[in-house]
């Protein structure tokens, strides 16, 4: 089964899934918050309450069994030659129209339940506003990936025509399964539709660790408690019997609570950073980027080209060693759980760091690119014809202003800052929403000015701060000006038919 | 006088107008505080009470207030050029924003109550980002209208998708 244009259900195990997921979480609940009443509801030992226990979990499990099961009926979604539709909700109905020639991204987002049984949820983001996208869940893996070479395959501009317009496999709809033309058609649309892809990069999993270990959140995570624990230790027992008398030995247990708390916290966020750079990897295709990662839960998305609106690389003090860096990015589609979806490479080498630059800005524009963007990654001063913040801007950051500089390519602006952590922005020409330029009274006194570039919704925030004013106004002004001619010859909507990408191999 | 001068164009400044449409608004804010204190001091203690400092604080802090309005409003401006919209505004903290046309995804003009009375409107583009801050408050409604026009018409013919 490919792209249905007949209203068509979710695979039948959605309902399953769903339910089992909300159940899980209500389990869970109780189980955490009712700890107590559980136990003396054990204690007791009175076959009569655990009988009802069970009982009102049966019910409790039916009852949103066939919740999740109607509501599953009312979900419909289909593929029309310029749009993924979507009709959902049981009391309030609800339509939802995801408009191809606005697409930003589709992912293939498998939940570590539909994980387990081999299920997936297709997910299309489109530009504009909140919700606009669509969520189809559940659909067979295979069945979910090839949905998504259709809606690009669709979005691209290269079909002339729907490529496949039956539905089978779930028995949902018996006449395409008699229909003479299905196989011929099936056959033609999986030919088109496997687009070959190249492997750019991937993430080694001990690097993850080792990357993950070799930052703040971590290592304050593990040395606070271990200090405390050894200051305890080596004060010894005389001053724990000193503390005993006066009485503040709760006191200290309240601190280690709060202190192991404040540890798992952080642990939990080191672990989801871990989850999302598992298994990283990066392909290029003619229909975009290809990025899967994930742990438990997995995520594979795909990013046609020219809908990275702006790119960030990161060091952190301790990747220095290593010449590690971090690479996020704003998509324009992607509204909620930015962090999840936001990444372009978790760690790599320089070198990586950059083919990842490449990838989403394959020309920046300069004869020297790699001269250049080592500039900006460990540059300092006016190297490489970066524009330098001027010495009096020592007055707002002693320590970073030698750092700070911009430099504006043919193609895309950098902007380049940080004294530990280092940081550069990368904002393609075309990609510039607005541009702004403020001042306070402070800065007023020494004539600085910071430079915003203002990007999508996203991780990525440009800011040139503390440059000279007069640098900061022309800056302001060429870049609204490269901005404009940017745009005149940018990447359109429907890329492939513009670009010439031969047909057949999208 | 300005701080930010684009080339070729001349700053619009917004309507002095706005000027009362913000002071009635502080007014309805202090007012009540004025009322309150006055009537605490009155009361509470006699003609010499200590208490009388708190007014005269609320009429200060009205003073103070009313002086930042007139020179926000006075450095408010914008400017339509060939392919962008430059805002300015702010005079402690300024700020200048540029916004391409084919960049605005829609352009919204709003008026109160007080707004409407005294012919005025707000008009503010939007586009994909959410950094954009790029309202002009205090138009002339007929110029309000004519700017929201001429906005989206521009936008139209350099819309460039995202």
């Amino acid at each position: 089964m490919r792209a249905p244009s007949e209203w068509t259900r979710a695979h039948i195990i959605s309902p399953f899934i769903n339910g089992a997921q909300g159940f899980v979480v209500f389990l869970v609940i109780v189980v955490v918050q009712g700890q107590q009443g559980l136990r003396t509801l054990l204690e007791q030992e009175h076959m009569l309450y655990v009988i009802l226990g069970v009982v009102g979990v049966i019910l409790l499990a039916s009852v949103v069994f066939v919740v999740t099961f109607f509501q599953w009926r009312v979900n419909l979604y289909r593929v029309t030659d310029s749009a993924v539709e979507q009709r959902r909700g049981l009391l309030f109905k609800q339509q939802r129209q995801a408009r191809l020639d606005r697409l930003q991204a589709v992912d293939v987002v498998q939940p570590f339940l539909a994980r387990i049984f081999g299920f997936a949820e297709l997910s299309v983001e489109v530009a504009g506003g909140e919700k606009s996208g669509v969520q189809l869940k559940f659909l067979r893996l295979a069945h979910a990936e090839q949905l998504r070479n259709h809606i690009i395959h669709l979005a691209s501009g290269t079909a002339e025509k729907p490529l496949a317009i039956d539905a089978d496999d779930v028995g949902v709809d018996p006449v395409a399964e008699l229909s003479p033309l299905s196989q011929s058609d099936k056959a033609r649309a999986i030919a088109a539709q496997a687009s070959p892809a190249r492997e750019v990069y991937k993430v080694p999993v001990p690097r993850l660790l080792l990357s993950t270990v070799l930052t703040w959140r971590f290592i304050l995570a593990i040395l606070i408690p271990v200090v405390f624990v050894v200051a305890l230790l080596v004060a010894g027992n005389a001053t724990l019997e000193v503390v005993r008398e006066v009485g503040i030995a709760d006191d200290i247990a309240g601190a280690f609570t709060a202190i192991a708390t404040a540890a798992l916290a952080a642990l939990g966020v080191t672990y989801s950073y871990l989850s999302r750079g598992f298994n990283f990897t990066a392909q290029v295709a003619a229909d975009g980027i290809r990025l899967r990662h994930g742990m438990l839960d997995t995520r594979r998305q795909t990013v046609p080209p020219g809908r990275v609106q702006a790119i960030r690389l990161r060091q952190h003090l301790l990747w220095r060693r290593g010449d590690w860096w971090r690479v996020s990015i704003n998509v324009a589609g992607y509204q909620d759980n930015q962090t999840a979806v936001s990444t372009l490479l978790p760690v790599g080498t320089r070198q990586e760091a950059l083919e990842a630059v490449w990838l989403v800005l394959p020309d920046l524009g300069d004869p020297d690119p790699e001269g250049t963007f080592s500039a900006a990654l460990s540059g300092k001063g006016e190297e490489n014809d970066f524009t330098a913040t001027p010495v009096r801007s020592a007055w707002f950051d002693p320590l970073q202003w030698r750092y700070r500089g911009t430099r504006a390519t043919d193609r895309a602006l950098l902007i380049r800052r940080g004294w530990l952590t280092r940081e550069v922005f990368v904002v393609p020409h075309e990609r510039t929403q607005s541009l702004g330029i403020r001042q306070g009274p402070l800065q007023r006194l020494l004539s600085l000015a910071d430079v915003h570039v203002h990007s999508t919704n996203g991780p990525v925030r440009p800011v040139a701060q503390h440059m000279d004013v007069e640098d900061a106004r022309e800056l302001l002004e060429a870049q609204a000006e490269r901005a404009t001619l940017s745009r005149a010859v940018q990447t359109p909507d429907q890329w492939a038919r513009i670009v010439g990408v031969p047909q057949g191999t999208l | 006088m300005t701080w930010f001068q684009p080339e070729g164009v001349e700053l619009q400044y917004v309507s002095r107008r706005l000027i009362v449409v913000r002071l009635v608004a502080l007014a309805l804010l202090l007012l009540p505080a004025l009322v309150g204190t006055s009537l605490l001091a009155a009361l509470v203690a006699g003609d010499t009470s200590i208490l009388w400092l708190l007014p005269i604080g609320v009429l200060l802090l009205g003073g103070f207030l009313s002086y930042v309005i007139v020179r926000q409003v006075t450095a408010h401006a914008w400017a339509e050029r060939e392919d962008d919209l430059v805002v300015v505004r702010g005079r402690l903290w300024r700020r200048v924003t540029v916004i391409p046309y084919g960049r605005m995804q829609y352009v919204e003009v709003q008026s109160g109550p007080l707004g409407r009375f005294l012919g005025i409107a707000s008009v503010q583009l939007h586009t994909a980002s959410p950094g954009t801050d790029a309202s002009i408050a205090g138009v002339p409604t007929a110029e309000a209208a004519r700017l929201r026009d001429r906005l989206t018409e521009r936008g139209q013919a350099r819309l460039a998708g995202l």
